[in-house]
C-alpha cells in the first residue's frame, strides 16, 4: 500500500472544501475511486473478485467451451479411468488433458466444472445473503440508534434474541419443517426451495451484527452539530438519517459487506460440509471440502483446486474490503 | 445383529482449517494407480459356504478353548471403538460391536466354536451339549456344566439361568432379540403378558413353559417346533444372571461377569476395561481364551483415526485392535499397499446383505419392480460406498454366509453389475409406464448422497423419473419403517441372526408381519410365500430346511421382486503387530477377541 505521503491529493477525508492550484471539484466519491485506483493490493484483490463472480456467472459458458458438465459421471461410465477402489488411476488425481483439474474420486465427475458450478451456487447464496444482511442491518440499526428510548430498547433486546440463536443448529432443525410444510411428501424438494431457506436463515441470522455496529455509530453521530442543526433548521428524520447520518457510515458499511459475504461463503460450505443445505446432485463449494477432507489420504489432489480458490477468494476479499475502507477514509491507513 | 451398524461416517468441522492445511501440502503424491492389492489376505475366502457350519458334539463342547500357536499370557489390549456401547446388559444386546464385546464377560447356553480356517461349529457353552428335543421340537433340555462360577466364585445354577431368561419379560428389556420369549409365550410383544414384571415380583414362568427341576437342568417348553433352539440360545439374553446381583436397569453398567474377564472401570459413553476374572474356569469353556491381562476400550474413534494409528502401529497400538472399527474407505488402498499389514489384517464376508427395497403398496405393476431390479447399478453403488473391501456384488435374497445359499442370479447382475437400462426400458415400455415416477428415500449422510446420484442417474437412463426425498438419518428407520410410508424404494441391510435362512425370510418376507416397525419393508403380502414359509419352518432338520430356504427366496425374487439385492458387505479389519490370535468371527462379522494374545 502506498503510504499516505505519497498521496499529494489526499488532504482532508471530508469534503473537499479546500481550494488547490487547480481547482477541480470532487464528490467524496471521486475521491475514494482516485484513492483506491492507487492501492496495488486493492485493485489486484478487486481483479480477482471480479474474476471470481465473472466464474459464477459464465458457469454454463466455461462448461459449454470446455466440454464438460458438472453431473456427469466420467469415471463411471468409461471403464479405465477409476480403479476399484474409485480413485483415478492418472497420477495427481487423475488431471489430464481430458479432465484439467482431474477427477472427483469414487463418483468420477469433473472437478473443473463441479468447481466452477459450486463456486455459483455458493456465491450466489452468499451475495444474496449479504444483500439482505445489510439492508436489514442499516435500517434497523439506524433506526434504532435515531430514534433511541423505547424503539432502541425493544429492538435491543430484539437483536440479543436473535443473536442467541445458534446458526447452523437453528437450520438443522428449522429445515425439515420447512420442506415439509412446502414439500408435498412424495415430490422431492426443489433446489430452489432449498436455497430460497438457506438465504432466509443466513439472513434472518446474519444482519444483527451490523445493526448493533451501526446503531453505536448512529448514537455518537446525532449528537453532532451538524445533526443539531439539520434538526433545527426543521429537516425531518428521514432527510437527516439519508442526508447528514447516512454519508458518514459508508465506511462502517462496506467494511461490514465486504467481510460478511466470504464469511457467509464459508458459513453456507460450512453447512453443506455437516451434510445439510444443498444436497447432490446440485455442486457446491463447501460439500468438495467435505469430501475432499475424506478423500485427502488417497488423493490429496481433489481438495487442492477447491481449497486454493477458497483461500484466494476470501483473502482477496478481505484485502479489497480494507482497500475499500482505506480509500474512503485514509486515516485509518497503516 | 438385524439390523446392520449404522454406516454413517466421519463429519468435519473445520473447512477452511482443513483446506489451508492441505493446500499447504502440495498436490505431488495422489494417483490411485493401477489394480491396487488383491482382495482377501486372509486364509480362505469359503469362510461362509454352508458345509462350514454344523453342530458341535459333547466333546466340542468341553473346554478348554483350543490355543492359537505362539500364545502367552500377559499383557494389555488397546481397543478403538468409534461408537459408545448403549448396553452391556445382556439381555439388551442386538448389534455386532455389543455381540462381540460381551463374549468377554458374558456366556450363552450355547455358543459359536470357531477354528482357525472359519469352520463355525454350534456347541454348549454353559451347556454341556447343544441340548437335546424332544416332543418333535419342542421341548429342548439343556444340563449345565460342572465346575461354572460367577466372578465372586459362587456357582452358576440353572436357578440363575431361569432368572436370566425371566427378566427379559420385563418391560426395560426393550432391545435384545426375542426369539426365546416368543417361542415360549407367545408371538410380537403379547409374551410379555406372560411375565409382566419379569422375575422381580417373586412371580415366575410355569414349568410347563421353563423348567429347572434342579440345579444343572433347564428345560424349554416351546409352543411351536423350533429346530434351530441351538442357535436361539447362542444370543447373549439366552444366559445366566445372578438374582441377588441384578440391578435391572442399571446391570447395564455393571454386569456381573461368568467369562474369562470382568468390568474393570467402566466410564459411560467414554472408555471400558476389562480385567481378568479369575475365578474363570478355563476348563468349562470351549470358546475363550484368557490370555492378555486386560483390555482397554475407548470410545470416539473415527476410522480414519483408527485405522491411521493401527496402521502407524507405534506404541500402545502395537497392541491394538478394534472390534467393529473397519480400515476407512479412504485408506483402503494405503493399508493394502503396506507389505507390513499383509500378516494383521482381514477382508471377510459379512451376514449383512443390502437391498433397495420395492414398496409393494404403491408398485403394483410387477413389470415396473422388474425394470427397477434390472435398471439397479449395484456394482456403482458398491463403488460409493468404499469399493472392493466394502461390499460384494449380491445376486439374490439371501447373503452368502446363509446356510443353503446357491449363487442364482434372476436378473444377471454378475453380468450387468451396473444394470441394464435396455431391459428395463423394454419392460417399462410393456407396461405402459414409461416416465414412471420413483419416489426414492435415502437417509441423508454422506455416503448416501452419493448413492443416490448413482441409482438417480440409472433409473433415469431406464426412463423413470426419480423425486428424490432426503430423510434425515436419526429418523430413517422410523420413516421407512411406517407401513403406510409415501416412498416407492429405500435401502435396508438385514443380517440373519443365525446362519439359517429363517432368520431372513420370516422377517422380511412374510406377509402376516407388515406393521409399522416391522421388518417387511417391501410389504410382500403373497399367501403362497406365507404358506411355503410354514412349511420350510416346518422341517424339524435345519440341514433339510436350507435348500428349501433357498429355493424360496429364489421364488420371491423372481415371482414377486419385492427388492432387488445390491451388495453383501465386507468387513476390513486391522491390527497392530504386536497381537496374534486375531480372527474373523463370521456369525457376528467382526473381529473375535476370545483368543487374542499379545506377542
Amino acid at each position: 500500500m502506498t503510504s499516505p505521503a505519497q498521496s499529494p491529493v489526499v488532504a482532508t477525508d471530508m469534503e473537499p472544501v479546500v481550494p488547490t492550484a487547480d481547482l477541480v471539484g470532487r464528490s467524496p466519491g471521486q475521491l475514494m475511486w482516485r484513492r483506491f485506483k492507487r492501492d496495488r493490493a486493492g485493485v489486484v484483490s478487486a481483479v480477482i473478485v471480479v474474476f471470481f463472480f465473472l466464474v459464477a456467472i459464465a458457469a454454463p459458458l466455461i462448461s459449454k467451451l470446455y466440454g464438460k458438465n458438472p453431473t456427469e459421471t466420467y469415471g463411471l461410465d468409461d471403464n479405465g479411468l477409476l480403479n476399484q477402489f474409485g480413485y483415478p488411476v492418472a497420477p495427481n488425481g487423475g488431471i489430464s488433458g481430458r479432465f484439467w483439474f482431474g477427477l472427483e474420486p469414487t463418483l468420477g465427475r469433473d472437478v473443473l466444472t463441479q468447481l466452477v458450478y459450486g463456486i455459483r451456487t455458493s456465491l450466489l447464496i452468499a451475495a444474496i445473503a449479504t444483500l439482505l444482511c445489510v439492508v436489514t442491518g442499516v435500517l434497523i440499526g439506524v433506526t434504532a440508534g435515531y430514534l433511541g428510548g423505547r424503539t432502541d430498547y425493544f429492538l435491543g433486546r430484539f437483536i440479543d434474541l436473535l443473536l442467541a440463536f445458534p446458526q447452523q443448529l437453528s437450520f438443522v432443525a428449522f429445515t425439515p419443517v420447512v420442506y415439509s410444510m412446502f414439500v408435498s411428501p412424495e415430490k422431492e424438494t426443489p433446489t430452489y426451495l432449498r436455497v430460497i431457506t438457506l438465504i432466509l436463515v443466513l439472513w434472518v441470522l446474519g444482519w444483527m451484527g451490523i445493526a448493533r455496529l451501526l446503531r453505536g455509530q448512529v448514537l455518537s453521530l446525532r449528537e453532532r452539530e451538524f445533526v443539531e442543526a439539520a434538526r433545527v433548521t426543521g429537516a425531518s428524520p428521514w432527510r437527516i438519517i439519508t442526508k447528514e447520518l447516512l454519508p458518514n457510515l459508508w465506511t462502517p458499511i462496506l467494511v461490514q459487506t465486504t467481510l460478511m459475504l466470504p464469511a457467509l461463503v464459508t458459513a453456507e460450505a460450512g453447512l453443506s460440509f455437516i451434510g445439510v443445505g444443498i444436497v447432490e446432485p446440485t455442486p457446491d463449494w463447501g460439500r468438495m471440502f467435505a469430501n475432499g477432507a475424506k478423500y485427502y489420504e488417497s488423493d490429496i489432489t481433489y481438495i487442492f483446486f477447491p481449497g486454493l480458490a477458497m483461500i484466494v477468494f476470501v483473502v482477496a476479499f478481505n484485502l479489497l474490503g480494507d482497500s475499500v475502507r482505506d480509500a474512503f477514509d485514509p486515516r485509518t491507513k497503516r | 445383529m438385524s439390523r446392520s451398524v449404522n454406516r454413517r461416517r466421519a463429519r468435519y468441522t473445520a473447512v477452511a482449517l482443513a483446506a489451508g492445511a492441505l493446500v499447504l501440502s502440495a498436490c505431488s503424491s495422489g494417483g490411485g494407480g493401477g489394480g491396487g492389492g488383491k482382495q482377501s489376505a486372509g486364509p480362505g475366502e469359503d469362510k461362509n459356504v454352508s458345509s462350514n457350519y454344523s453342530l458341535g458334539n459333547k466333546d466340542d463342547s468341553t473346554g478348554p478353548a483350543p490355543q492359537p500357536a505362539g500364545a502367552k499370557k500377559g499383557g494389555t489390549v488397546t481397543v478403538l471403538q468409534r461408537d459408545a456401547f448403549h448396553h452391556l446388559d445382556p439381555g439388551q444386546i442386538y448389534y455386532g460391536d455389543m455381540l462381540i464385546n460381551q463374549l468377554l464377560y458374558n456366556r450363552s447356553l450355547t455358543g459359536y466354536k470357531i477354528d482357525e480356517k472359519g469352520h463355525v461349529k454350534v456347541v454348549g457353552d454353559l451347556a454341556t451339549d447343544t441340548g437335546t428335543s424332544s416332543d418333535g421340537g419342542k421341548t429342548w433340555k439343556f444340563t449345565l456344566k460342572d465346575g461354572l462360577k460367577w466372578q465372586d466364585g459362587s456357582p452358576i445354577t440353572a436357578q440363575d439361568v431361569r432368572w436370566g431368561i425371566e427378566r427379559l419379560y420385563a418391560s426395560f428389556e426393550t432391545d435384545g432379540p426375542q426369539y426365546i420369549q416368543q417361542w415360549l409365550s407367545g408371538e410380537g410383544t403379547s409374551y410379555r403378558k406372560a411375565l409382566p414384571d419379569g422375575p422381580y415380583n417373586g412371580k415366575h414362568l410355569p414349568s410347563s413353559v421353563l423348567d429347572t427341576p434342579d440345579d444343572k437342568t433347564v428345560i424349554f417348553h416351546f409352543q411351536k417346533p423350533h429346530a434351530d433352539a441351538p442357535f436361539a440360545t447362542a444370543m447373549p439374553n439366552v444366559g445366566a444372571i445372578k438374582a441377588d446381583k441384578d440391578t435391572k436397569q442399571k446391570y447395564d453398567n455393571a454386569p456381573f461377569a461368568d467369562g474369562p474377564y470382568k468390568v474393570g472401570d467402566y466410564k459411560v459413553g467414554k472408555s471400558l476395561t476389562f480385567v481378568r476374572n479369575e475365578n474363570w474356569d478355563p476348563r468349562t469353556d470351549p470358546l475363550r481364551n484368557q490370555f492378555v491381562d486386560k483390555f482397554e476400550i475407548s470410545f470416539g474413534h473415527q476410522f480414519t483415526d483408527s485405522t491411521r494409528r493401527l496402521l502407524a502401529d507405534q506404541g500402545a497400538d502395537k497392541n491394538g485392535m478394534s472390534w467393529t472399527n473397519a480400515v476407512a474407505p479412504e485408506m483402503v488402498e494405503k493399508v493394502l499397499n503396506d507389505s507390513s499389514t499383509k500378516s494383521r489384517r482381514f477382508i471377510e464376508l459379512q451376514p449383512y446383505l443390502d437391498v433397495i427395497n420395492f414398496n409393494m403398496d404403491r408398485l403394483k405393476d410387477i413389470r415396473v419392480r422388474k425394470a427397477l431390479a434390472y435398471a439397479m447399478p449395484s456394482g456403482q453403488i458398491i463403488q460409493q460406498i468404499g469399493g472392493a473391501t466394502a461390499g460384494q456384488l449380491a445376486t439374490n435374497l439371501l447373503s452368502p454366509s446363509v446356510d443353503g445359499y446357491q449363487p442364482s442370479d434372476p436378473f444377471g447382475k454378475k453380468a450387468k453389475p451396473n444394470g441394464d437400462p435396455e431391459k428395463a426400458r423394454a419392460l417399462l415400455k410393456e407396461a405402459g409406464k414409461e416416465g414412471q415416477e420413483i419416489v426414492y428415500a435415502y437417509a441423508n449422510t454422506d455416503v448416501q448422497q452419493k448413492v443416490s446420484v448413482v441409482i438417480t442417474q440409472a433409473l433415469e437412463r431406464a426412463g423413470f423419473k426419480v423425486q428424490k426425498k432426503e430423510i434425515d438419518s436419526n429418523v430413517w428407520e422410523n420413516s421407512i419403517g411406517e407401513a403406510k410410508n409415501k416412498f416407492d424404494i429405500y435401502r435396508t441391510g438385514w443380517g440373519a441372526d443365525w446362519p439359517v435362512a429363517s432368520t431372513v425370510i420370516e422377517p422380511l418376507y412374510d406377509g402376516r408381519t407388515i406393521s409399522d416397525g416391522a421388518s417387511n419393508y417391501a410389504h410382500l403380502n403373497d399367501s403362497s410365500v406365507n404358506s411355503e414359509i410354514d412349511r420350510i419352518s416346518a422341517i424339524p432338520d435345519v440341514k433339510k430346511a436350507a435348500p428349501e430356504w433357498m429355493k424360496l427366496a429364489d421364488k420371491i425374487l423372481t415371482d414377486d421382486v419385492p427388492a432387488v439385492p445390491t451388495y453383501a458387505n465386507l468387513q476390513f479389519a486391522l491390527w497392530g503387530s504386536g497381537l496374534g490370535g486375531v480372527k474373523y468371527h463370521p456369525v457376528y462379522g467382526y473381529a473375535d477377541p476370545t483368543s487374542v494374545f499379545v506377542k
